[in-house]
């Protein structure tokens, strides 16, 4: 198996130490992560995590831009830090404990500001993540990677919550099934993805194993419009509407720029944000909205263990051209463990 | 910090961790005076106070330090348990660190638990307890152990010990948090004794077989040749302990001139054991043309056999007569390898191989990182594929197949822990406002579109379902704990026992009694010939389980309930030296009572080691979950000594149920 692609050949120690993964995606899908640089904003619960995850599976460079200092909450959910980190910046503390989980990734630490950043400063990277943006910033942020034509995604978390957003703006990805009787055809799947080839493959061991190689491809919206266009009507069946979170409306409101002083805000953009996607009023309960206004911006290892590790599979699979990547909205509710895709 | 030590006594181990963690803690609470947001606080506002002061006073078991295990640590750490134990029995090793993220390189071939506790000081704030041991060890784990957890977290990599880590949660109604994970598949599920269904309820995928003379005979498919070359020429040549004489009644297929060659093959193939043991390399070659050349035209003259098949062509002689002069060269395993270089690399491995032997090593076992030992099967099941027309295979992808490798992952891992602790969270009812009223009220969760389930959820998360009651664990037994002394063991005889237990709970005169641990029957209505061992005799001790069962029924048509006894010495007194568990065991209808043999099946890994019939991978590391709402996944890696170490425990006085 030779590699060719983006690069050398993986060493034979690097298939060592990949092993596990390199066989569920393939030496070629390997070889091409080792090639990526990454920029990660935020070491946030949800950014340690993605760092983690990212650094681990043996990216080529990953780069992490945070200016926060360590305060005492960070600590119950950030695990690269220790208590005598507190007060210090978050990068410098956990600076020695990133480097030693796997010394074959070039890792760059960048504590400036987020906003003292020059748009040509995003163009070095394959692909962007950013993690507990304010929504002035993820707005930015999409601007820049829209202009260089970057990946994007999003993630924050609010307690039991949290969401994902994800503008690849145009990505088409190949998928191997088996065929089944009913040839896959071309055309559109769904509001953003469209099978724009079908190739049939015989298998090499065994010929009566037929395969479809599918590309499809999908399209996405920027963070603004995403939000001025979300709607569910006619998009849900009546027993997933039935089953639907308070936690969509509720994020979703988050994501308006005016100021939530108490829960009752919150319900008031909650509401406008129901009758924009089309759902019942009736989602909200009252409960649920003081939960959710209470951890608002709370950081949840468990949660960010979830989240962290879906956003960096979704970065390793389109780099690897393996599975189709989420389209564009994802909301997880920690409670029920319901974590819908939603193509907005 | 100064305990890194090999193979350090656990005990001293611990108390050191303690003292390490309770100093750490004061150091900490003194900081907490003058900040103004606690630690606690993310945590507080998601559970509040009084639920936040519970957490603290829980105590957690996590089963496995592996890849699921150092996630479910760093959660529970972090979503502050008051007391973490964890248990792994395994060492680290190479292939661990792309996602095991608490070990390093220098860490390889230490202790998973005790080095995972040591990675994680930094940012913990919980009471932490390693164990390195079998969590099925008896002796370090008894049951009494398992009941001083309020839940616990299985991050394991094989069935058996599932299966056994469930059984002891029904014993003691103790929630557990199960989970498991292959590549990008994953799935967690919360099982609440009595209330929802168990681990074993749904049916469990077994390990592919294949029949013997599709691997002697006809091979068709890559597997089909490493396995001829791992499970049967591997060791009929290198271990000398395979018996010459196939038994089995099922060879696949009713061709008798094709049974006799196997059989006559077998014989031949025994003697050329005889070869390697006089380490005569030059002889290398004979055990080559008889493999490749002779068998292969014997096999030819079977013309039954190729009516509708391909023929093999022998092995050209000419490459072997090369091989010998060719230059080694250690080909990469990454590459795949041409015909020449797979008979010269044969010669040269098996040379190895002999060699060891020599030099001392009895009997070798195939091992998928001993790389002889791979190499070898590698080269041997490549050149059978070359000769029946099959694509051969790279030494990696042969590893895979023939170790039974499953791919791991860091993100999968990391998703089904977060998911499995935050269920913690129900199970353990503190989310005030999303209160548990009933236990099948929670969700499971699984990878619906990394499986490709769903293309619209990320996760699936159905509802629990109840006890399935045709289940031999979860459904159809009662259970409860059997004390007894130590002189009890040793001076009640087995049938005292079966009458103890009939008295006590009302069974009628036609019972069966089984242990659970290697499914041994110990007596029955046509088997009593153990009835006046004692129990120690019978194998009995501290640690096993017995299942009794009604084979007669009770006033026309009920059955009395099956009930299995956990064994547990005390130092007494006890009158009579024995005191049964006060359980009600009711009277079921026979259309609730499954066929009895049902659950005395074996499991499955144990029936393949026994019956020669069916030669399989040895994939000891299954575990789909069947039934339509469920995601097939498979676990990582294997525990194959483990299995074993059960198997050569047998007596020969006891008989095994088929």
């Amino acid at each position: 198996m030779s590699i060719s692609t983006n690069g050398q050949k993986l060493t034979e120690d690097e298939i060592a130490l990949y092993d596990r993964q390199i066989r569920l995606w393939g030496m070629a899908a390997q070889a091409r992560m080792r090639s990526a640089r990454v920029l990660l904003i935020n070491l946030s619960s949800i950014g340690t995590e993605i760092c983690k995850n990212i650094v681990l599976s043996g990216f080529g460079s990953l780069t992490i831009l945070d200016s926060h200092k360590a305060t005492e909450e960070d600590l119950s959910s950030q695990f690269f830090l220790s208590k005598d980190n507190v007060g210090s910046y978050r990068l410098d503390a956990a600076k020695d404990r990133i480097l030693e989980m796997n010394p074959r990734v070039n890792i760059v630490f960048d504590i400036d500001e987020f906003s003292s950043k020059q748009p040509n400063y995003f163009s070095n990277f394959d692909l962007v993540i950013g993690t507990e943006l304010k929504c002035d910033e993820m707005a930015r942020l999409n601007e820049i990677t829209r202009k260089y034509n970057i990946p994007l995604y999003i993630a924050g978390s609010n307690g039991l919550f949290a969401y994902i957003f994800v503008d690849l703006i145009q990505f088409d990805a190949k998928e191997k099934k088996v065929k089944s009787f009913k040839p896959t055809e071309v055309g559109k799947v769904s509001p953003n993805t469209e099978i724009i080839d079908v190739e049939v493959q015989v298998d090499e061991e065994e010929a009566s194993k037929i395969y479809e190689v599918i590309t499809t491809r999908n399209y996405y919206k920027t963070f603004g419009d995403m939000l001025k266009t979300a709607t569910l009507q006619g998009k849900l069946n009546r027993r997933q509407m039935k089953r639907l979170s308070s936690a969509v409306p509720l994020t979703i409101a988050l994501f308006s720029e005016k100021p939530l002083n108490n829960s009752e805000d919150l319900k008031c953009e909650a509401l406008s944000a129901c009758r924009q996607l089309q759902v019942p009023e009736t989602v909200l309960n009252d409960q649920y909205v003081e939960q959710f206004f209470n951890q608002v911006g709370v950081e949840f290892t468990p949660v960010a263990a979830v989240i962290g590790g879906a956003v960096a599979q979704d970065v390793i699979n389109i780099l690897g051209k393996r599975q189709s990547p989420l389209n564009n909205l994802v909301i997880f509710d920690g409670i029920t463990l319901d974590m819908p895709i939603y193509e907005f | 910090m100064t305990y890194l030590a090999l193979n350090p006594s656990t005990r001293l181990l611990q108390m050191k961790l303690h003292n390490g963690i309770k100093s750490m803690k004061c150091a900490y609470i003194e900081a907490l005076g003058s900040s103004s947001m606690a630690r606690e606080s993310n945590i507080v506002k998601i559970v509040g106070q009084e639920n936040h002061k519970k957490l603290r006073s829980f105590k957690c078991l996590i089963v496995g330090a592996g890849g699921i295990g150092s996630e479910l640590l760093k959660d529970c750490i972090l979503m502050d348990f008051g007391e973490i134990h964890i248990v792994d029995l395994d060492t680290i090793d190479l292939s661990n660190l792309n996602r095991q993220f608490l070990f390093r390189q220098r860490d390889i071939k230490q202790p998973k638990s005790t080095t995972a506790v040591k990675a994680v000081q930094h940012f913990n704030n919980s009471k932490l307890i390693p164990y390195q041991g079998n969590v099925m060890d008896t002796t370090q784990f008894p049951l009494a152990w398992f009941g001083q957890f309020d839940i616990i977290f299985n991050g394991l990599d094989n069935l058996a010990a599932r299966r056994y880590v469930n059984k002891m949660t029904q014993f003691l109604g103790k929630p557990l948090l199960e989970s498991g994970t292959s590549g990008f598949d994953g799935y967690i599920q919360p099982i609440i004794p009595g209330q929802t269904e168990c681990f074993d309820c749904t049916p469990k995928e077994t390990p592919k077989t294949f029949p013997v003379c599709t691997i002697r005979s006809t091979p068709s498919q890559p597997v089909h040749c490493i396995v001829w070359a791992k499970n049967f020429l591997f060791n009929q040549l290198f271990n000398t302990d395979t018996p010459a004489n196939e038994n089995t009644n099922d060879w696949g297929t009713e061709d008798q001139a094709e049974i006799e060659r196997i059989k006559q093959e077998t014989n031949e193939l025994h003697d050329l054991q005889k070869i390697i043991l006089t380490n005569d390399d030059s002889r290398i070659n004979d055990i080559l043309v008889k493999l490749f050349i002779r068998d292969i035209e014997k096999l030819l003259q079977i013309e039954n056999l190729w009516k509708t098949r391909t023929k093999p062509s022998p092995l050209d002689q000419t490459l072997i007569d090369k091989a010998s002069k060719a230059e080694l060269q250690n080909p990469s395993l990454s590459s795949l390898w041409d015909i020449q270089e797979q008979v010269t690399e044969f010669i040269r491995v098996t040379k190895v191989l002999m060699q060891r032997i020599h030099e001392g090593e009895k009997s070798l076992e195939f091992d998928k990182d001993d790389e002889d030992t791979l190499r070898f099967v590698s080269t041997a099941a490549n050149i059978r594929s070359h000769i029946f027309n099959i694509p051969v295979k790279t030494g990696f992808d042969i590893k895979q197949i023939a170790g039974n490798i499953i791919p791991a992952i860091a993100t999968t891992n990391a998703v089904i822990a977060g998911l499995s602790t935050l269920t913690a969270l129900r199970v353990l009812n503190l989310l005030s406002y999303a209160p548990t009223k009933k236990a099948t009220d929670l969700n499971m969760a699984f990878t619906a579109k990394a499986s490709n389930l769903s293309m619209g959820r990320y996760i699936s998360n159905p509802k629990l379902a109840p006890p399935n009651p045709a289940c031999p664990v979860g459904g159809k037994v009662c259970r409860g704990v059997l004390k007894i002394t130590e002189k009890g063991l040793n001076e009640i005889n087995l049938s005292k026992l079966i009458d103890f237990i009939r008295e006590k709970y009302e069974y009628p005169e036609e019972t069966s009694i089984i242990d659970t641990s290697n499914q041994r029957l110990l007596a029955d209505y046509d088997f009593d010939d153990l009835e006046c061992k004692t129990l120690a005799d019978c194998k009995l001790h501290a640690g096993s389980v017995v299942l009794f069962s009604d084979e007669e029924g009770v006033d026309g048509g009920s059955y009395r309930k099956a009930i299995e006894l956990y064994i547990e010495t005390v130092k007494g007194p006890l009158e009579n030296e024995i005191n049964l568990p006060d359980v009600v065991v009711p009277l079921v209808t026979v259309s609730e009572q499954a066929p009895a043999t049902e659950e005395q099946e074996e499991p499955s890994q144990l029936k393949s080691e026994t019956d020669k019939g069916i030669i399989d991978l040895g994939s000891e590391d299954e575990t789909s979950t069947a039934g339509k709402k469920r995601p097939l996944v498979d676990i990582e890696t294997n525990d194959a000594k483990r299995i074993k170490l059960d198997q050569d425990d047998n007596n020969d006085d006891l008989i095994e149920l088929e």
